[in-house]
Order: structure tokens, then sequence, then C-alpha cells
């Protein structure tokens, strides 16, 4: 159906009616097409009119569809009158109706009126996020900018997970505002972006570089570069926090691998206590290793040539003088299969430590295992993501942890050049927001929105005080 | 000649004439010279100023009138509602809006709502709710159809004929049920026994378990209707386990008169180790024909949340042999997970062990997970599915490796 261009009679209504397949959802469907073709609001009030007329009542979801339409077109008279009508009329809101009025409201002069409803909203179920983020630009927006952080608390307390826009539009609202108060709260911002390992996107950056280069008296200037390999600031010649994690975190996260992802719920799902005991008795008498290899992982990299010749070529790359390695493997490699010729497994034996794990269990808790016991100077190889592994940790501290841990010790082979395998360095710093006091670098994204969440950002903004 | 057409104009729209009257006719409105036309265009242009005519806000005056008197009821009553009521004052807005939403809810219900954690898993439940009254409702519809049916067609039948006769007095039913529980007595002695494992509550979620309590009633009643049944065990089965508990909701009394062996022992203890063999998705083993001498195990676990391993790690732990069905080799896979439902793992047991043929068995995995069933020699096909695993590889290589360039050589 496509909706009138004017306001119709009721009776050009009951005959639009009659013609529908479906009367009974005449209006909801009629609405529904306006709200798609954005039509006049007069139409939609005849509709009204009609409705109301012939039955002496609007249903419920006629008027919320209704309601939708002015939010859309920002009719805040309409919203204000149907917020009455609703409010006489039915006993309770519900909390579809109120994320529509909270937006509807909150974009005009009568925004105040979104934190009352928002705060009813608050005894039903806990607001959605864009209310808050309504709610919140609302009030700063009017330079309420205390109101703006209480609300942005709050949502944090609920576990109400904010918008990156909603913290970008604190950043663009704040711009040259003065205040100790307020720079700490927008600090605070930056370390919240530093703790869940966010990363603002461009036009966020902007905004924020904006903000720096705005206070007064501050004299912060923003630069946009790239981080030498070396993990040094090309601008401030600032060495970036490295990639290691401190004493503490360390023993956390291998505590938690072993608990989480090598035992879980049953010892039995991903080994055995038996394979379990004899891989850390193995690991005991010859620590500590400062290369393990996921051996089956690496051995498939180029899928042409033998498994048991990629794996050597890996080892051989990856030898040089007083590296020990560590191959972790299972039994079937032993067995001179056609992919697995015996002489070259000896020859490599000699170049590294292997052990073999039984077919059905699995080798990455061990490669993990192995890499956290030999201490923080080893790296491991493998091309997996270890997503599944990050799963089985509980809680997202330590899973933010394990990304860190990963993003500094794992290398990459890289297959693309044909004989010689080259590696892909772990990073040796980190990727976060970071600030010393007087500089503050952080990664950005360059598109809005990045695909993979293994990939970090390469670009930096380093912002400085003169 | 104008009042003529004035009349004339008059009569053509009597259909708005209320209107027209009340709000005054406007002489200037229609051009002299323009000729009478019915359609509805010619209307609608007419009216090109409706808020003379519409009083587009009419709507609003009739939904506030008409509460008056509801409102006054309304007011005298405290407004602030409470915990259950409240929940059930959203609901019912809930519905109002369009949701999908049960139109009873009892007092349980909506407690199991109020508990659920998050805002996705009051939706589901309620989702969940929805759909079981609406499920319920049309089985209410259909049945009273038939039962309408029936009698019309017993009206029928007893106007135009005398009772037929017959050898056999007719006692289809309970005469049926008597030979099945001949043959299931008989299995009880004779029969292989098949070992279903009730040790996993603990995995599960309590609509996981009622799910499989389900399953386990069906592959029951379809052990008992077959020819040759197997003599069923529940093993590691607790006294007032929540299994227990959902199989008297659906037995009630008829649990007690099973012809089936219910122990809270473990199944190495009641059989010999070197038989038993359990049946997991997950095993590395592929079970090549069925073996009349085994016992086989299987799990009652319905894992909606895939938990890979769960009966396989239970498996080694006791240090029993493991298989899995050779789906791989028969069928061409198509989606879906490759555990079954345990009524399916029933009928697949059954014709095994009737038939040992493994085409007829496995007619009963579910028709959307597989394209097709293996036809050619598997030596041929092994070939052409070597040569697409290098073509398929050839091609990841590739991509694998534009992916690394992409990720990993701007620095």
């Amino acid at each position: 159906v496509q909706p009138p261009e004017k306001p119709l009679q009721p009776e050009e209504w009951d005959r639009l009616r009659e013609n529908f397949q479906l009367p009974d959802i005449f209006e909801e469907a009629m609405l529904k097409r306006m709200i798609k073709c954005n039509s006049h609001i007069d139409v939609a009030k005849s509709l009204l009119t009609h409705v109301a007329k012939r039955n002496g009542d609007i249903a419920y979801n006629v008027l919320i569809k209704y309601l939708t339409l002015c939010v859309q077109q920002g009719q805040v008279s309409e919203i204000r009158d149907v917020y009455d009508i609703m409010k006489v009329r039915f006993k309770i809101l519900e909390i579809g109706a109120c994320n529509l009025l909270i937006k509807g409201l909150s974009n005009s002069d009568q925004w105040r009126m979104a934190l009352t409803i928002l705060e009813e909203a608050k005894k039903i179920m806990i607001p959605s996020r864009t209310s808050y983020e309504s709610c919140i630009k609302a009030a700063s927006r009017h330079q309420e900018m205390k109101l703006a952080f209480e609300l942005y608390k709050e949502m944090l307390a609920k576990n109400v997970v904010p918008t990156l826009d909603v913290l970008q539009s604190f950043f663009d609202f704040s711009r040259g505002m003065k205040g100790a108060e307020l720079q700490e709260e927008l600090f605070g911002i930056l370390l919240y972006l530093r703790e869940n390992q966010l990363y603002p996107h461009k036009t966020f950056m902007r905004s924020i570089k904006l903000w720096f280069e705005s206070i007064p008296g501050g004299n912060w200037r923003g630069h946009l570069t790239n981080i030498k390999d070396s993990g040094q600031c090309p601008v401030c010649n600032h060495q970036l926090e490295d990639s290691d994690l401190t004493e503490e975190e360390y023993n956390n996260l291998s505590e938690r691998i072993k608990r989480d992802v090598i035992h879980g719920t049953d010892t039995f799902r991903k080994t055995s206590p038996q394979e379990l005991e004899a891989f850390q008795t193995f690991m005991e008498n010859r620590l500590p290793f400062d290369i393990v290899i996921d051996g089956l992982n690496v051995s498939h990299i180029k899928p042409r040539r033998m498994q048991c010749e990629n794996l050597l070529d890996a080892i051989n790359c990856l030898a040089k003088e007083n590296v020990r390695l560590l191959v972790l493997g299972r039994k079937h490699m032993l067995s001179n299969s056609s992919h697995w010729k015996r002489e070259i497994m000896n020859e490599m034996q000699n170049k590294a430590d292997f052990f073999f794990a039984e077919n059905i269990s699995e080798d990455d808790p061990f490669l993990l295992y192995a890499a956290l016991r030999s201490g923080k100077h080893c790296k491991f190889v493998t091309r997996d993501f270890l997503r599944d592994h990050k799963a089985c940790l509980s809680d997202s501290v330590t899973r933010h942890l394990f990304r860190k841990w990963q993003r500094g010790h794992q290398i990459v082979l890289n297959p693309m050049f044909f004989c010689v395998f080259s590696q892909q360095p772990a990073f040796r710093y980190d990727c976060v927001v970071q600030t010393t006091g007087d500089t503050w670098h952080i990664p950005y994204k360059d598109v809005f929105e990045e695909k993979y969440s293994y990939e970090v950002p390469r670009k930096w903004l380093c912002i400085q005080q003169k | 000649m104008q009042s003529a057409n004035m009349l004339l104009r008059k009569i053509v729209r009597s259909s708005v004439l209320p209107y027209a009257a009340q709000h005054g006719m406007k002489k200037d409105l229609f051009p002299l010279s323009r000729t009478l036309s019915l359609s509805l265009f010619l209307k609608q242009d007419n009216s090109c100023k409706p808020s003379e005519k519409l009083d587009l806000d009419a709507w609003k005056k009739v939904m506030k009138s008409g509460l008056q008197e509801e409102v006054s009821e309304t007011v005298s009553e405290p407004q602030e509602l409470s915990g259950l009521a409240a929940a059930r004052a959203t609901l019912e807005m809930w519905r109002l809006a369009g949701r999908l939403v049960p139109e009873n809810v009892s007092e349980e219900q909506l407690k199991m709502f109020m508990d659920c954690p998050s805002k996705s898993a009051k939706k589901k439940y309620l989702k969940f709710l929805y759909l079981k009254e609406l499920y319920k409702k049309n089985d209410k519809r259909k049945m009273e159809e038939k039962r309408e049916r029936k009698l019309e067609a017993q009206e029928q039948t007893s106007k135009t004929e005398e009772t037929r006769k017959s050898p056999f007095v007719c006692l289809w039913a309970s005469t049926m049920d008597k030979a099945y529980s001949w043959r299931a007595a008989q299995s009880m002695i004779f029969g292989q026994p098949l070992v279903f494992d009730m040790s996993f509550e603990k995995e599960m979620s309590v609509r996981e378990v009622a799910n499989t309590v389900k399953q386990l009633v069906l592959s029951e009643s379809c052990n008992r209707r077959s020819v040759d049944p197997f003599h069923i065990h529940f093993c590691n089965f607790k006294d007032d386990s929540l299994y227990h508990r959902e199989f008297l909701k659906y037995y009630r009394e008829a649990w007690g008169k099973l012809l089936i062996t219910v122990t809270d022992q473990c199944y190495t203890e009641v059989f010999p180790k070197d038989k038993l063999i359990y049946l997991t998705a997950d095993s590395p083993k592929v079970m090549q024909t069925f073996d009349h001498d085994k016992i086989y195990i299987v799990g009652s676990m319905v894992d909606k949340n895939i938990k890979t391993g769960v009966s396989l790690a239970r498996a080694k732990r006791l240090g029993l042999e493991t298989a899995a069905l050779p789906l791989e080799k028969y069928l061409l896979w198509n989606t879906g997970a490759k555990n079954l439902t345990l009524d399916q793992m029933m009928h697949i047991l059954l014709t095994l062990k009737d038939t040992a043929d493994w085409k007829k068995a496995l007619e009963f995995v579910p028709k959307r997970k597989f394209c097709g069933f293996v036809s050619k020699p598997v030596s041929e096909l092994k070939k052409t599915l070597d040569l697409m695993n290098t073509l398929k590889l050839g091609k990841r290589q590739q991509e694998v490796q534009k992916e690394f360039a992409k990720n990993y050589s701007k620095k």
C-alpha cells in the first residue's frame, strides 16, 4: 500500500480499508508505510481521527506507530500530546514507548522531560543504551556536563556499555570549556578506553585532538603519527609502554590458563591427568624454552609440501645459536606416514625438543602452558588466533590480559616468500591508550568499523604538553 | 444555473453532507465551468483544504474524553505498583504493543520472567511462552474440529449402516499393548542391552533436561514397538533427580511398570568393561558394523550450546571404547551438528540390529542435515574428494596469503 499524499476524509479511509486484504491490521500497516515513506504528519493524524471516530478508541500499537512517526520528524508538541494521552490512558509506560519518547524529546528544548521519562523507565527495566545516549547528549548539548557525567557513570554502574558516539560527544561538547574537574572526567573516559582496549575511530580521534588543543592554557599539541617497531614515538621520542605483563598479571594469567583452559570442567575433555602430569615433568626437566612451536599448525602452512618439510623449514628458520625450541605435536607424527618421514623427524628431534600428545588430546592448551611456564621471554609460534581458548577464560579482565600477552608473544610465520620463512615479530610495545601525565598516546582506527578483533591499529595520535 | 449547479453538487457530495453543513460550504470553491464528475480524484482535489473540513486533532479529544470516567476510577487507587503486579502490567503493555507475549501468564511464569538475568533472556522466555500458548490453542482448535467431524460421520453412518459383523472384537489398542509388553518382557531376559548414561544433569539447563526426557520417552516407545526390542538400561540414575521428576510428568504411575532397567549404578559396574562401547559424535573411531555382542552406551544429553567432548571425556575417564556413527562415510553432509537426538539414535540402532543395512538405518538422520547418500564406490569418491581438496586448498592458500599481506605487511 502506498500512503496518500494528503489527509483523507473518514469515508475515504473507509474505502481504502475495505480494499485492503487484512482490514484488521490496516491502520498499523498503513502507519508502518507512512514511517517508511516519511509521510506528512497530517496524513497520519487524519487516519487517527478516522479510527477514533469509528472505534471511539485508538489501539496502543497504532499509537506507538504514530509516536514513531512523530519522533522521526521531531514533532515535539505532538510527542508531548501523545505522552499526555498515554499517561492518562495507561497505568504504566512500556520500555519501547519510553525509548521513543526519550529519543524524541531529548532533541528539543523539552529535553528535561526526557530525563524524567528516563527516571520512569528505570523503574521498569534497565533503559537501553540509546536512551542513555540521547539523555547524555541532550545534557551536554545544554552545557550541563555534570549531569551528563552522572548519567554516564550510572550507565557504567548498570553494565550498560556506552557507544563510542557518547564518548565522542563528551569531547565535542567540552571543547574550550575550563575546569580541572571536567578535565579529570574526560581523562577518565580515555582511561576507560585503555582498560577496555577500545580504539577510537578517526572522527572520534579528531574530537579528542581538538579538545586537547582547545583546553585554555593547556598548551597541548596533537600530531598524527606511526609508531616505530622499537616502540618509539617519532614525534616526541617517547618510548611506549612495553607489552610485558607485570609479575602479578603474569602469574594470574598462567594460573587461569591452567585452571580454565586445561582443566576446565573436566580434565578429560582436553587431555587426561596422566598426560598432563607427563607433560609437566617433561617441562620441569627441560626448562626454560625460548620458542614454543605448534607443530601441526606450522606443518600445514604450505599445503602442497610434505607436512614434515614445512615443520623442518620452520625449525631451521627459528633455530639460531642458543635458542631452545620446543615443538608440540601428536603421536601420529611418529608413525612414518606419507606426510611424516622418519628420517626428517629424527633430524628435527636433534634440533629441538619434542612433546607428542595423544591423538585425541588438544595440543593448544599445552602450547599456552609451555610458553607461560618458560617465562616472560618465551614466544610461541602458531597461526591460530586461539579464540576458543580465550573464550574459556571466564572474566573479561583475564581475557584482556590474554590478548595483551598474545600480542606480545605470538610469532606468526609468513609463508609468502617461497622457500624462506619470514616471521612476523611479536609487538614490543603495548597497543593501548597510554599517558605519562604530560603526554598521551592514543591508537586509532583508520576506518570506522574494523572487522577483526585481533587487528590492532597502526596509527597513533601523539599529544604532548609544551 | 448557479443554484442548480449547487444543488447537484450537494447531492453528489451527500456522503460528506453532514460535514459540509457543519463547516459551511464555500461558494467560490467550485469554478463554474467545471462539469460534474464522480471520480475520487476530483473529490480529493476539492477537499484540498483539509484543516477546514477535517479536525486533525479530533482523535486527541476522543482519546481524552473517553477516559474521564476511567481516570476518576483509577486515580483513587495508588499508582505505584509493586513487583509482580508491575511485571504483569508491563507484559500487558508489551502485548498491546504487538510484541510476542502470551495472553495468560501464571504466577510461577511471572516469577521466572522476573528472574531472567538480561533483557534478551526475558524476551526469549516470553517468546517461548507465547509460542507454547499458540501451539496449545491450535491443538485445541484442531481437536474440536476433529471431534465435530467425527460426530458428523457417526451420525451419517448410524443412519446408513447397521453394525458390521466381524469375527474379532475390536480391541486393537490394548491387544497391541499386551503384545508389545510381551516382547519387551522377553527382551528384558534375552535382549541385547542398550545403556542410556544419565549422568549429565549438571551439564544441562532445566529446559535441556526436559527435552532429554522427552526424547527418551520417544525412544522408549519406539523400542517397545519394534520387532526385537533392546533391553534398555538407565544407568547412573539418581532417584528424585531432575530426570526422575521429568519422567514422572510423562509416565505418572506407569513409570513403575515400564519394562526397562533403571539403576543408580554405573554401566561399568553392571557390565564387563571390554563389552562396552560409548557412542559419541566426538569419537575418533568410526563404527564399522553393528556388533550384537557389545553393549552400546548413549549419553542422555541435549546440548544446545554444543559442549564438545563432554561424553568423550566420560568414556576416556572410564577407559571405555568409543565409536561414532559413520555419517561421513555414507552421507554427503550438508549442515547441522553431527550429534543426533536420542530417538533418532534409537531408530538407527534398532534398524541396524534388524537389518545391518547402513543406508536404511541412516534414513533416520534428519533430511535437512544431508544432501544425499554416497552412491559411488568409496575409492572413486576419494579421488574426486582429493582433487576437490587440492583445488580448494590451492585457492585457500592464495586467500590466506592475501589476508596475510593485508594484515601484516603494512608496517
